[in-house]
């Protein structure tokens, strides 16, 4: 398995990553789930400003193949969205964990980071729906 | 991988997309062994397809292929197919994955008294589709037939590297291309010689995309067993054939000269999204039909579709509106093909 698995980042069972800085969160999905859905050609983007619950869903990728959904990692309020990936919606398979970023979470539970998974638990989580 | 039709198939190899692009700039291999092929011999044999199949043979003529459907009484469809004339008493029939006992049985329960014998060479032959613009440079250089002899849809025997091969330039992609068939015994070393050429090996994902943008009937979807194909669009499969009955003949007839009152129509959005099969089609909050195909054009980078909806709706042009998942979209009818090359 050649994915990418940044260990400074933390993870989600539904494969989304999350790199914390001070009280905000930015998300994305893992290389592994752009490469399992393949092609993307279209973003749903969470609203700026909404407040989500943890696990609820924050927005819909689809590819030529599927579609999924990015589920909220942590709870709180929508302060940012990558833009650029309504006309660039490829730069999630191209660029998961760098300009391929979705949204940023000013999060309101801190102790929700502590039922996110770290890398070596995440690489077992893919490898085994591999 | 994926389970189609009792097979193990790649969806894609690499990118649905980058194949697809491949296949659109120079040359695709698709593997379409899970297709099923017949073999019809004997002196009824074009009496006989002339009795199950709504196309004409007079039109046909030796070395050629013909496309048509096979329908039912109703005028619904049993399964659309090409059969290749090889000699009055000797025809070569290609099928789609999903039908071949189907199809097998319907023939053979249609053949009455006639003199006709069906074999079914599906699992000792193998298929590929070797399509794109460069397709033709590519099989000349392996094959001992000049290819530029062969014009569409005519077909040709030759070898390839010494491996007997059924050449065909047919196609479900809108490219210049070629179908071949041979025994399983050359199938790894005719692909690999076919991919050496610096073909791209092309998976069923691709083959949807392209098919979708060269708008060709996939069974099961624009055609099957509760559509025509003068619904379908396909009325020009449909021949009067003047003097002989055929399966279905009655109500297609009528629907050819009648119009049905409902039919497949091209269709794009007018907000982002992606249309996909069975979303429900509406006019102003009345539901007037469904999606039968859609996906993304890699070619034209939107997302395109096929409806079957009212006849009354179907002008290029006219507004509607489609239910993507939780929300109705604003979309349209447009002209078909999306795209094509041939």
């Amino acid at each position: 398995m050649n994915y990418e698995f940044p260990d400074n980042l933390k993870f989600t069972k539904t494969h989304e990553w999350v790199r914390i800085e001070d009280n905000i969160a930015i998300v994305g999905i893992t290389d592994f789930a752009q490469h399992q859905l393949g092609d993307i050609v279209y973003i749903e983007l969470p609203e700026k400003g909404a407040n989500l619950e943890r696990q609820s869903s924050a927005g819909e990728i689809e590819s030529v193949k599927a579609v999924g959904e990015v589920l909220m990692p942590l709870s709180g309020k929508i302060i940012d969205i990558n833009s650029i990936l309504t006309d660039n919606p490829e730069l999630v398979n191209s660029s998961p964990y760098d300009s391929g970023w979705i949204f940023k979470i000013e999060f309101t539970n801190k102790l929700e980071i502590d039922d996110l998974i770290l890398v070596k638990d995440y690489k077992r989580i893919a490898e085994a729906e591999n | 991988m994926v389970d189609f039709a009792g097979f193990s198939m790649p969806v894609q190899y690499d990118s649905i997309i980058k194949e697809h692009e491949a296949v659109r700039s120079k040359a695709g291999v698709f593997d379409v062994s899970h297709m099923g092929e017949f073999l019809l011999e004997g002196k009824d044999v074009i009496d006989f397809l002339q009795y199950v199949m709504i196309n004409d043979l007079n039109l046909l003529e030796l070395s050629k292929g013909q496309y048509s459907c096979m329908c039912y009484d109703n005028g619904t469809v049993v399964d659309d197919l090409v059969y290749y004339e090889e000699s009055p008493n000797r025809f070569r029939m290609i099928v789609n994955a999903g039908n071949v006992e189907k199809d097998f049985k319907w023939l053979t329960e249609n053949i009455k008294n006639r003199d006709v014998k069906i074999t079914n060479l599906s699992f000792e032959r193998s298929r590929l589709a070797f399509q794109g613009p460069k397709s033709d440079e590519y099989l000349q250089s392996l094959v001992d037939v000049d290819l530029n002899s062969v014009n569409r849809f005519y077909f040709v025997y030759g070898n390839l590297n010494k491996a007997p091969i059924f050449i065909a330039r047919t196609g479900y992609t809108g490219e210049r291309g070629f179908e071949l068939s041979f025994n399983n015994a050359y199938a790894e070393k005719i692909w690999n010689s076919l991919i050496k050429t610096g073909a791209s090996p092309a998976g069923l994902g691709a083959r949807d995309s392209l098919r979708l943008e060269a708008t060709y009937s996939l069974y099961g979807h624009e055609i099957n067993d509760s559509i025509t194909p003068v619904e379908a669009g396909l009325f020009w499969l449909v021949k009067l054939k003047e003097g002989t009955d055929y399966i279905g003949k009655n109500i297609l007839i009528k629907q050819k000269t009648h119009g049905t009152k409902r039919i497949i129509v091209g269709l794009n959005l007018l907000e982002r999204g992606i249309i996909r099969e069975n979303f429900k089609i509406y006019k102003e909050n009345v539901e007037i039909g469904y999606v039968t195909s859609g996906g993304y054009s890699p070619t034209l980078k939107k997302t395109i579709g096929l409806g079957l909806i009212k006849k009354q709706y179907k002008e290029v042009g006219t507004k509607l509106e489609i239910q993507v998942r939780n929300r109705k979209l604003k979309g349209i009818v447009v002209s078909t093909p999306f795209f094509r090359n041939v």
